[in-house]
């Protein structure tokens, strides 16, 4: 069965580029805006095997997300990976506190993505 | 469900995601002799093993899974 | 174009948008962290963007500017108003790009000078070096060597003998990796699973799962708080684990190992004095050099050995040893000692001595390394490759490893290109191969096939396809790896030198090809907003850096709507005919009810009905508002314009806006945008004085222009208002008859608040010199024409000295209009409600005949009348009512009221009006027609054409 994966990114761009990029790879995928939003489809059902998430987003971004995520019953476990840009080493600690899995760093290519997403999602 | 119990026996199937560790702690909690059927495994989640480690289950049938066979063979036992 | 790139640019144009945005509210307000974290996550998210292109010189300014707003948003450099300049510059110069992008679909190769320059510019202002390049690798050997810890060695004679066995006998030359992975307890909430990722491991030899603690009873387990160890024997290199465990590098140790750390004899220590003797035989054999016979004696002694003995198992990994390393007599001599204290050999002890025979087990026997190499994870493959080939020449490799790191880079281009080609991103993809193969090339000395690969590549680029790339690789891959490198110093630099050169070579000359063949087509003749090569190409000081643009002449429409308006077009359009398809129902109902004489029927229809009628209104009221757009999104574009026009002029405006939520239709709103800046313009050039001029007046040096919208009456009002100097009704007065816009009979009776409105007076400018700046050679009548055009309205109330008030009224949607029905003739037609003032029935004796024209008395008011039959120029005569009544449509044209004689008046009804075409649309006299309940055609007149 195909494994579905969640992108949450505020920029149409990111989302676009990697909708494409998976959904290529065979994954079904869901998108969201920002946090709020992704939490409001998680909340009706929407149930993701993987989460990509952008850290800095408006209304929710990518750390509180993370954090309210894994307090919700079901997400609890689910690998999440934050996409930061590799100027940005802290965010990449600070994601992990707040419950990320791993990281992606921007701009990521369809090969890239699908090596990292093969690692952390069992029967991928 | 990748794990179904038996009256004596959880067979799991694929891959046991995280959240089914807690029925199975539970399920070994009233079954101390419960036996393992990973015949069909492919992969469990960590959580699963050592709860499975903690209760010093018996394998009954490996798992046709190789490599996953070989990794259980370090932290259980098979009959 | 492809829909990922149009995605891009029009989420650029809104990125940029909103940093002009809070550019200039930071300006306001420089102390704003919220603000500065807006602005960051816009340049932020930019810049992450344009990396999923090939754009070089986009993505450079962008991330110069990200990392200046990081630094300032960390306090590292102080926001200032040059910063804000310089940022709107950059801003400048990345729109144009998109414009050149969005026309030709690339941009010219000009423009790589300026982007330099500009990063180069921002990255000064954060007053640190540029490109700080990332600490090199952190590899450190320790100097003294410790051996493996007792841990690693506790896991090593965990694994198989066979295992280690196989794992010596490959003598892998990178040395063999262990790794103890110790995941933290609450990694399970992180989402790691640690057990696959172990599984996983590249390379693995073999693994094993420990328990770090006794198992408490089940009753007090805890099953999510993670208590495993993960044990792992694997021969892949160093680097490729460190990325592989990048997130969780910090619970892992790793410690690199000689294959011969495996050499663990285990089994039942028990033995007899028979091993002393062979210890001593051994021993001798292998000082005389004779290996077979040493293995002679071993096999033997080993045939007369239980399999569980300690001995047995020494004696195993002896025959091992002399099958894999013969030579190597200190290796052969410590495990025939080993015998005698049935202990393992110390390796590490011996490693020293034992000498190096193969170059990669040389020195290191069991480096800790601990420290993470961020570079090596992150890069693309490109980069990724060259860092390989650098540490490749750091090690001081010989030719034959040189060789064997050219054959895996060229077979990680190969499978690269191998991927299926379908992606936006591929020409990206194929550059990146080949500036690793051209590495390659360089690192092996092959330069002659250098033209031959770039041919490929280009024409793979061309065609967007891997192809030819990958043909080239097939043909050359092992010639590559089989040329000597020419030296082995040169080999790392060359390679991640050309990586970057030849991306960035490729990009300008390989891209205009592909996009040739539409350029033409899409390029549209704004010479305005390009600047001419020359002048792009020739060297100009760095703070003269200008774009050639100014904010104001992009009009970026269709760009706020993310549906495509076609979409909602046709929407409306349905919702029209079904609004048409409905009111037949009446139509039906009446016809049940006098053709077929069911009235019940009829009452049923007309129920039905009246429930599809609220659907369909409804259903219109909500398609209106999804056409429904903010000011704002014309607003937005002012505190731009305002800023740079004043400072241009040496003003000081303050610009306050009002009211930017007020919707209406999109092309109310779109038509609004070239009115609203030249009035805003000619606010600023002509109303609002210099300081002095003000200062001298008694007003604030600074003038207050303010932009407000409000929805009244079911129209939008715009007002403009500037307390400039205002206009002088005499100098207009004066100029208007001047330029025979109005006689000397009007010029005596004009009133002052008429006369300032003859700004809008077609051929009227007031401007003494043309400006730079509003000079256009268009005045205030194109403000009329385009707000008129949209069935608005537009006046001007000024006092001299005081300042300007201009009023724009527009309607809220253009798609319905409220028409009356009128009959003429026995014809009907639509009169739009908008300039209906009131219907009366004048007897026709009220009605007298003044110099050839018609006219009566309403109210005391004359009003002149026109038969509309005349007006259409129909033969038959107005006809009038039993009672010798005219009917007459009072009108507003202008300022003045009109009666228009016709038949009969009938109901007004709501119409999807559309505009005539073809040939009809020479017809001034309709404003279009409009589809009415019963099928038939209504004619709606455009009133003020028609008089």
């Amino acid at each position: 069965m195909a494994k579905t994966i969640m992108v949450v990114d505020d920029s149409a761009t990111m989302r676009l580029s990697l909708k494409s990029a998976l959904e290529l790879s065979g994954f079904k995928v869901e998108c969201a805006g920002d946090g709020v939003l992704a939490l409001n489809q998680l909340k009706f059902g929407v149930k993701p095997d993987l989460i990509i998430t952008d850290i800095n987003m408006p209304n929710m971004g990518g750390l509180e997300f993370i954090k309210t995520l894994r307090t919700l019953p079901g997400f609890r476990f689910t690998p999440v990976l934050a996409l930061t840009t590799e100027s940005h080493q802290e965010k990449r600690d600070e994601a992990k506190k707040h419950g990320a899995t791993g990281w992606l760093v921007k701009p990521v290519t369809g090969p890239d993505l699908v090596k990292i997403i093969k690692q952390v999602l069992p029967g991928a | 469900m990748a794990i179904v119990y038996t009256k004596n026996k959880a067979v799991f199937s694929d891959a046991a995601g995280a959240e089914e560790a807690e029925t199975l702690l539970e399920w070994l909690g009233k079954h101390p002799k419960g036996k393992i059927d990973l015949g069909a495994c492919v992969h469990l989640h960590p959580a699963n093993l050592q709860v499975m480690m903690a209760a010093g289950c018996l394998v009954t049938v490996r798992s046709s899974d190789q490599d996953l066979a070989a990794w259980i063979d370090s932290a259980l036992k098979t009959i | 174009m492809n829909p990922l790139l149009e995605q891009f640019l029009s989420e650029t144009r809104e990125s940029l948008q909103g940093i002009g945005e809070k550019l200039m509210q930071l300006e306001n307000e420089p102390e704003s962290a919220e603000l500065m974290t807006e602005l960051f996550r816009f340049v932020h998210t930019l810049k992450g963007n344009s990396g999923l292109f090939d754009f070089p010189e986009l993505t450079r300014v962008l991330h110069a500017g990200e990392d200046l707003m990081d630094a300032v948003r960390d306090g590292k450099a102080a926001y200032c108003l040059p910063m804000a300049d310089l940022l709107l510059d950059a801003m400048d110069y990345v729109g144009m790009l998109c414009d050149e992008i969005e026309n030709d679909g690339v941009y010219a190769a000009a423009h790589a000078g300026d982007s330099v320059r500009l990063a180069e510019t921002l990255r000064r202002m954060i007053g640190a070096p540029a490109d700080a390049p990332g600490a090199a690798g952190a590899v450190s050997p320790s100097a003294a060597d410790p051996g493996p810890s007792a841990e690693v060695r506790s896991l090593l004679s965990g694994i198989p003998e066979r295992i280690r066995m196989d794992a010596y006998r490959a003598q892998t030359s990178g040395g063999l990796h262990c790794l103890v992975y110790s995941p933290v307890q609450d990694c399970f909430f992180q989402g790691d699973d640690p057990f696959f990722q172990a599984r996983r491991t590249p390379g693995i030899v073999w693994g094993g799962i420990a328990a770090r603690e006794a198992w408490p009873e089940l009753a007090e387990m805890d099953a999510y708080n993670c208590v495993l160890d993960f044990h792992v024997l694997s021969e892949a290199p160093a680097e490729e684990l460190k990325e592989y465990y990048r997130y969780v590098f910090e619970q892992l140790q790793m410690t690199t190992i000689s294959p011969r750390c495996l050499i663990l004899p285990q089994g039942d220590p028990n033995g007899g004095p028979v091993y002393e003797d062979f210890v001593g035989d051994a021993l001798g054999l292998l000082r005389g050099g004779d290996i077979d016979a040493l293995r002679r004696a071993a096999r033997s002694m080993l045939e007369l050995s239980s399999r569980e003995l300690w001995f047995s198992s020494a004696l195993r990994w002896l025959l091992l040893a002399t099958e894999v390393e013969p030579e190597n007599g200190v290796v052969l001599e410590a495990i025939i000692t080993s015998l005698r204290t049935l202990a393992a050999p110390e390796w590490h002890v011996l490693a020293a001595a034992a000498g190096p025979q193969s170059p990669a087990a040389t020195g290191v026997c069991a480096a800790k390394e601990c420290a993470v190499q961020e570079g090596a994870v992150q890069e693309s493959a490109a980069k990724e490759s060259a860092a390989k080939e650098s540490a490749v020449g750091e090690a001081g490799l010989l030719r034959e490893e040189t060789g064997a790191a050219i054959r895996a880079i060229v077979d990680v281009q190969r499978e690269i290109l191998s991927l299926p080609d379908e992606v936006a991103w591929i020409a990206g993809r194929v550059k990146a191969a080949a500036a690793s193969l051209e590495g390659c090339l360089r690192s092996s000395g092959s330069l002659d096939a250098l033209p031959g690969l770039r041919l490929a590549a280009e024409s793979s680029v061309a065609l967007l396809s891997a192809a030819p790339l990958l043909a080239w690789v097939e043909e050359y891959a092992e010639e590559m790896a089989a040329a000597p490198p020419s030296s082995p110093n040169a080999a790392p630099n060359a390679a991640s030198n050309a990586a970057p050169n030849a991306a960035s070579e490729a990009a300008p000359n390989a891209t205009p090809a592909t996009c040739q063949a539409e350029a033409p087509a899409a390029r549209e003749p704004s010479a305005e907003a390009k600047p001419s090569p020359a002048a792009a190409a020739a060297p100009q000081p760095e703070s003269e850096v200008k774009f050639g643009r100014r904010v104001e002449d992009v009009y970026a429409a269709a760009k706020s709507i993310k549906v495509d308006q076609v979409k909602i077009d046709r929407l409306m359009n349905l919702i029209g005919e079904m609004v048409v398809a409905k009111n037949a129902l009446p139509y039906l109902a009446g016809r049940a009810e006098s053709v077929f004489g069911v009235p019940e029927f009829s009452r049923e229809i007309k129920a039905q009905y009246a429930v599809i009628n609220r659907i369909a209104e409804e259903m219109q009221d909500s398609i209106m508002q999804v056409r429904m757009m903010p000011v704002s999104f014309v607003f937005q574009r002012f505190p731009r314009l305002v800023r740079d026009t004043s400072n241009k002029l040496g003003k000081e405006v303050n610009l306050v806006l009002e009211g930017e939520e007020t919707e209406a239709d999109k092309n109310i709103i779109e038509s609004l945008g070239d009115p609203l800046v030249h009035i805003v313009r000619n606010s600023l050039d002509h109303g609002i004085e210099s300081p002095e001029a003000r200062i001298a007046a008694g007003k604030p040096a600074a003038g207050t222009l303010v932009i407000r919208a409000s929805q009244e009456a079911g129209r939008v009002v715009i007002e403009i208002r500037d307390d400039g100097k205002g206009i002088d009704p005499a100098v207009i007065k004066r100029k208007a008859y001047e330029k025979g816009l109005i006689d000397e009979d009007r010029l005596e009776r004009i009133t002052d608040p008429e006369a300032v409105n003859l700004v809008f007076a077609s051929g009227f400018s007031t401007a003494e010199a043309v400006s730079d700046l509003s000079g256009r050679g268009v005045g205030m009548d194109v403000v009329k024409t385009a707000i008129e055009k949209v069935n608005g309205t537009v006046h001007l109330e000024s006092e001299k000295g005081k300042g300007t008030r201009i009023r724009i009224s527009l309607p809220l949607s253009m798609a319905v209009t409220n028409v009356m029905i009128v009959e003429s003739n026995r014809q009907i037609f639509g009169v739009p409600m908008d300039a209906v003032v009131e219907t009366v029935r004048v007897p026709r004796a009220a009605i007298k005949t003044i110099k050839k024209s018609m006219a009566t008395v309403l109210r005391g008011r004359i009003v002149p009348l026109k038969a509309l039959n005349t007006l259409l120029g129909l033969a038959a005569q107005q006809r009038a009512n039993e009672e010798d009544e005219l009917a007459v449509l009072v009108v507003n044209v202008g300022d003045q009221q009109l009666g228009i004689l016709v038949d009969d008046f009938h109901e007004t009804v709501d119409i999807i009006l559309k505009p005539m075409t073809g040939v009809l649309a020479g017809l001034a006299a309709y404003a279009g027609s409009a589809l009415l309940g019963d099928g038939s055609v209504l004619m709606v007149l455009n009133v003020k054409e028609v008089l």
